[in-house]
């Protein structure tokens, strides 16, 4: 006989905190190490960085523990009031208003800056959340109300899905942040995936997505000058050139620049690693987007396939709460935030080891960086927030 | 319950299938891993360790300049620099600033702030901004701007969108326009190549306090320089010549003939006189220091290949204390002059003379004084003893007489009327007066115009009668005429070793060839400069012979201590051009002629050099000259010209005198051509028995050498630090 009352004790998952805690100091690690590459910047102040990583870290824990304080149902009922406030975030950006608290870097518009600080705010990361909620909220309701599923109910679902997802992921591809809308997209399909949406419209999306991809595939490899016309009218020149470098570091040297040194640097770690503060090679932006590579020059391949398994541990307990969980709308929630996670991760470690072209996109817990940090937490919270008011049914 | 369960066993396998995905994805992660860091991990350590040799130059001091006597005329002056030498792939934009920012900290370029404000331009200052407002300036480029334009191109937009109210944000103080003035200075150098960024008034303290620093300057170093010292100041500048600074370079219309002899682009050359001449010898042997860099970088090696040397010194031919006391008596006598008549010597400036040992070629002094009537200062302007030609007037009578001689136009003793020259329909020709029956010798110890018009006349195949027409005149032989002036070095390359030497102006013959051709007998028609005259006169005092005039003697090694000369690497001879076709006894004929001219009455020059000891000879000139403006004659002016040598017997100094445009005077002129050349005669005759007494008075200027300042910096370094320990044992 199982109470409804949640056991504190027994329900806080400590093996997921445990994980997060050797992210942690993975992540205060590397960020401390960055200075030992050759011709760092003078303006790299290591033990900053670290301490503020630091109190990103206590900043965004307490954040779990409120999270975990109100029931997650309580997420469902503002669902909408999140999206929302997601979305005027990201217009509020789109139109550079109020002009003195938006903040643009890398030709890209995609922070708010908190005046008179160097403090920024990046609203994308906390959409990635925003949106899992409401589209998980969706979901849930969509199921309930159509108990019997047809293709007209699935494509329904699956318009209602996309209608939300579009705005928010149109804001930020506009910015433009590829990376961001990536994952946005990423989290999207993880949640049709999982939205009991049937097989034959999955293998039809996937069909039409794939069959459009090799089209524009076909047509580049053998009209590359009147298909690069037309795609370059959709900003496509950037991507291009990421391919490029991508596919010829070599050659791309302007695009591939950051790959030959990611791979040199990755590469030389060999087996084993250089050990402790031996870095030989400089990278540019090391300490976000690059940071994979400290570990694995510094490690090796034991250091680098170590990280790599957290992350896989990671999701792998992330999984296994979402199947634990007897509540639909957690589930859907931790399959959004799987699609977060994996594809991060992956991206991240996959475009410095040339399985993938090169986007910035930091690599969860470990890259230095406030707003992931924190959304990432947010994220663990609403999972652990999950796992603790999991109803445990005996003979169910 | 059955929908519920449904869904219930639905969603958690769609979770599996997720896991799986995930599962198949890291999987990937490792085993790409595994191919980049055990399969081909070795070859990116390799191409880490991969090395890069790059050679650097780095310039050694250049030769010296001494006199005959061995007495320093040209020093290298240690300057204390402060230079900066970029890494391998040159140090980034940031970089440089930061660098910059610290040593601004320790030195100050320019003179005041008003010269820092001029140094720094709307774009250095739009540079500066957009170094410290990146990611703002990078957001104003458009999207079409970012797709379309080169990476310049939108570093130039993005410099154009700064505004005034953009730099109106920095406070533009005069500690950040040195700031910038450095920068600027470090952006213009080259990866491993010395640049300098401060070589003027280096302070000991500024020296100092950058040594001390060099650990957080990474690139910057302190060392000494070397200027140009000319010890004698201004005299005898001219033909020592001058060098370029580093920041000039080569110069940029010689640069590839430069580069492939392997000069850099900031090496100092030599661009004009004896530095130009004699560059290759002068310059040094740089060294050379190959440095080791990897991927990064970083040098992880250096070695010297080619050990510097600092370029062979050169000793020359003049007798310094001689140039010196030439140029004095130039400058008096010119200054006398005009004192004299200032109305009518309005358009004198000038007063030329060389000097050189006739049997050698040695130039002993070159001396050309100019007056500016405006500012009414003497200047010291010898470079026009080669640049500029004038008419000498009879100084060249002696090449007439024997061109008539060895034309056997004239005959040995040849006894001629100075009656005028009248030939109809043209103004007579006369001697300056008339002088009665004269022999060749005569003619030239009284300087008979007449004579040497005969001689003109008959070269040119003409027949004279009086008040007719000239009849048979072959304008051809007037070549043969100027022909045989060439033989002396008039209208010719003296051969000299300057990069530039004029050889006069030839007058145009096409319009009554016959009477120009009487002219240039005289010395009235082509130019010389005053260097054809002293070669003139030393081929007929050397018997004939025409030697090359030359102003280095020697080449020698660096000498190791500095009171003693180096080892001599080459010397020069006595290089003689060609030997005039005339017969001995001619020459000396006209060596006779000279000689009267000077030392028996009556002749042109005797009163004022008769009583010299020293056995002189030579030859006056009067030359008719005129000022022009706009090609119309406003005045008259006339040449007044001496060539002359001693002792008549072993002639072992010849001089040219050239005083351009003095006013025409009808007496009381000041004898300014003789005034000068006797008295440098005598000076030289005086310095000779001195020195036959005494010894050359060697008395060479002190200079602190660059090893005795580095010695000071030194200690006085080693004393702050000492007094540094003190204080830290006091604290």
């Amino acid at each position: 006989m199982s109470t409804n009352k949640p056991n504190s004790n027994m329900r806080i998952d400590y093996s997921l905190i445990f994980i997060l805690l050797l992210l942690g100091i993975v992540s205060c690690f590397a960020i401390y190490t960055v200075q030992f590459q050759p011709s760092v910047p003078s303006t790299y102040d290591a033990s900053g960085l670290v301490i503020k990583q630091i109190m990103w870290y206590i900043a965004g824990s307490m954040l779990v523990v409120l999270i975990m304080l109100m029931d997650y149902d309580r997420f469902r009922q503002i669902s909408w009031i999140l999206y929302g406030f997601g979305i005027v975030t990201l217009l509020m950006i789109f139109f550079n208003f109020p002009a003195p608290i938006i903040h643009e870097a890398n030709n890209a518009r995609s922070w708010f800056i908190i005046p008179g600080t160097s403090t920024t705010i990046q609203p994308a990361e906390f959409m990635k959340i925003f949106l899992t909620v409401i589209l998980a909220h969706i979901i849930v309701s969509h199921n309930e109300k159509f108990k019997t599923r047809t293709n007209q109910t699935d494509l329904w679902l699956l318009a209602k899905l996309l209608g939300l997802s579009f705005p928010p992921m149109g804001l930020i591809a506009v910015q433009p942040d590829l990376g961001g809308f990536l994952v946005l997209a990423a989290i999207v399909a993880c949640m049709i995936l999982v939205s009991g949406i049937r097989w034959r419209i999955l293998f039809a999306i996937t069909a039409t997505v794939t069959i459009i991809a090799g089209v524009i595939v076909f047509f580049y490899i053998n009209y590359p000058d009147a298909t690069r016309d037309v795609l370059y009218n959709v900003g496509f020149k950037h991507v291009e050139s990421r391919f490029l470098g991508w596919l010829y570091p070599e050659t791309y040297g302007d695009s591939g620049y950051q790959l030959t040194r990611a791979i040199m640097a990755i590469g030389s770690g060999q087996l084993t690693g250089k050990g402790y503060a031996d870095i030989q090679v400089y990278i540019p932006e090391r300490h976000t987007d690059m940071i994979f590579s400290v570990i694995a020059e510094q490690y090796g391949f034991f250091g680098a396939s170590f990280v790599v398994t957290l992350f896989f541990l990671l999701i792998y307990r992330l999984i296994h709460i979402g199947l634990q969980s007897n509540d639909p709308f957690g589930s859907f929630m931790i399959a959004g935030f799987i699609g977060m996670f994996t594809f991060q991760t992956f991206q991240n470690i996959g475009m410095s080891i040339q399985l993938l072209p090169i986007t910035g996109l930091p690599l969860p817990f470990i890259s230095y960086g406030g707003s992931s940090t924190l959304t990432y937490l947010i994220a663990i919270g609403i999972v652990l927030n999950i796992h603790y008011r999991t109803k445990e049914y005996m003979f169910d | 319950m059955g929908n519920k369960k449904k869904k219930k066993t639905q969603l958690p396998f769609r979770l599996n299938i997720l896991f799986i995905l995930v599962f198949a994805l890291f999987s990937l992660l490792i085993l790409q891993l595994g191919v980049v860091q055990i399969l081909n991990g070795e070859e990116a350590q390799e191409k880490i360790d991969r090395t890069t040799d790059t050679t650097s130059k780095n310039s050694v001091p250049r030769g010296k300049m001494y006199d005959r006597f061995g007495r320093v005329i040209l020093d290298n002056e240690p300057v204390r620099s402060i230079i900066y030498t970029p890494p391998k792939g040159g140090d980034s934009a940031e970089k440089r600033l930061d660098i910059a920012e610290k040593l601004a900290t320790y030195i100050t370029l320019g003179e005041d702030s008003e010269d820092r404000q001029n140094m720094i331009r709307e774009r250095d200052k739009k540079e500066y901004w957009y170094l410290l407002n990146t990611e703002e300036v990078q957001g104003r480029l458009s999207a079409q701007e970012l797709e379309e334009l080169s990476t310049a191109e939108q570093y130039q937009a993005m410099l154009d969108k700064i505004t005034a109210e953009d730099l109106a944000q920095i406070e533009w103080t005069d500690e950040l326009y040195n700031e910038l003035a450095i920068k600027k200075e470090l952006d213009k150098a080259y990866e491993l190549s010395p640049h300098i960024i401060k070589n003027e008034n280096v302070t000991e303290e500024e020296y100092a306090k950058v040594s001390e620093h060099l650990s957080e300057l990474p690139g910057i170093d302190a060392t000494i320089n070397w200027d140009r010292d000319f010890v004698n100041g201004n005299t005898f500048a001219n033909f020592i010549g001058k060098v370029t600074t580093s920041d000039q370079g080569v110069p940029a219309d010689q640069a590839p003939y430069y580069n492939s002899l392997g000069y850099s682009r900031n090496d100092r050359v030599g661009t004009s006189g004896l530095e130009e001449q004699y560059e290759s010898v002068l310059r040094g042997r740089k060294e050379q220091v190959r440095f080791t860099t990897d991927q990064q970088g970083n040098v992880v090696g250096s070695e010297v290949v080619v050990e510097g040397q600092r370029g062979n010194d050169l000793e020359l031919t003049i007798d310094m204390e001689l140039q010196q006391a030439v140029d004095q008596i130039v400058q008096e006598e010119l200054k006398t002059t005009i004192e004299k008549h200032p109305e009518q010597n309005k358009y004198m400036k000038d007063a030329l003379v060389a000097m050189m040992n006739p049997q050698t070629g040695e130039v002993l002094a070159l001396s050309g004084i100019s007056y500016d009537q405006e500012t009414e200062e003497f200047s010291d302007q010898s470079f026009r003893v080669v640049y500029d030609a004038h008419r000498p007037g009879s100084t060249v009578k002696g090449a007439s007489v024997l061109a008539g001689l060895d034309s056997d136009v004239i005959s040995e003793g040849e006894r001629m009327d100075d009656e005028c020259i009248r030939i109809a329909s043209s103004a007579p020709k006369c001697s300056w007066q008339y002088l009665g029956v004269v022999d060749d010798i005569d003619a030239l110890k009284r300087s008979s115009n007449v004579y040497m018009f005969h001689i003109a006349m008959r070269l040119g195949e003409a027949t004279y009668r009086p008040n007719e027409r000239l009849v048979g005149y072959n304008s051809d032989k007037f070549q043969t005429f100027r022909n045989y002036y060439s033989q002396f070095g008039l209208g010719v390359e003296t051969g000299v070793d300057l990069p530039f030497e004029s050889t006069g102006y030839k007058g145009s013959i096409d319009i009554n060839a016959a009477g120009k051709q009487m002219d240039f007998s005289i010395g009235q028609f082509d130019t010389y400069t005053t260097l054809q005259l002293a070669q003139y006169v030393s081929t007929i005092a050397n018997d004939g012979y025409r030697v090359r005039p030359r102003l280095v003697n020697k080449v020698r090694e660096p000498s190791l201590s500095n009171d003693q000369l180096g080892p001599v690497v080459e010397a020069y001879n006595t290089d003689v051009l060609n030997r005039i076709t005339m017969e001995q006894d001619y020459i000396e004929r006209v060596q006779e002629g000279f000689r009267r001219v000077m030392q028996e009455s009556r002749g042109t020059a005797a009163s004022y050099f008769n009583d010299a000891p020293y056995n002189p000879a030579g030859k006056t000139g009067t030359a008719e000259n005129g000022i022009y403006e706009d090609g119309e004659l406003i005045e008259e002016t006339v040449n007044l010209s001496l060539v002359g040598y001693a002792p008549f017997d072993n002639p072992e100094v010849v001089f040219a005198v050239i005083v351009p445009n003095l006013g025409e005077i009808e007496s009381g002129r000041h004898p300014v051509n003789h005034m000068i050349g006797r008295r440098i005669l005598d000076k030289y005759f005086e310095l000779k028995e001195e020195r036959a007494s005494a010894g050359v008075d060697d008395d060479l200027p002190e200079e602190e050498t660059a090893e005795e300042l580095e010695l000071d910096m030194q200690t006085e370094q080693e004393q702050q630090q000492a007094e540094e320990q003190q204080m830290d044992i006091l604290d």
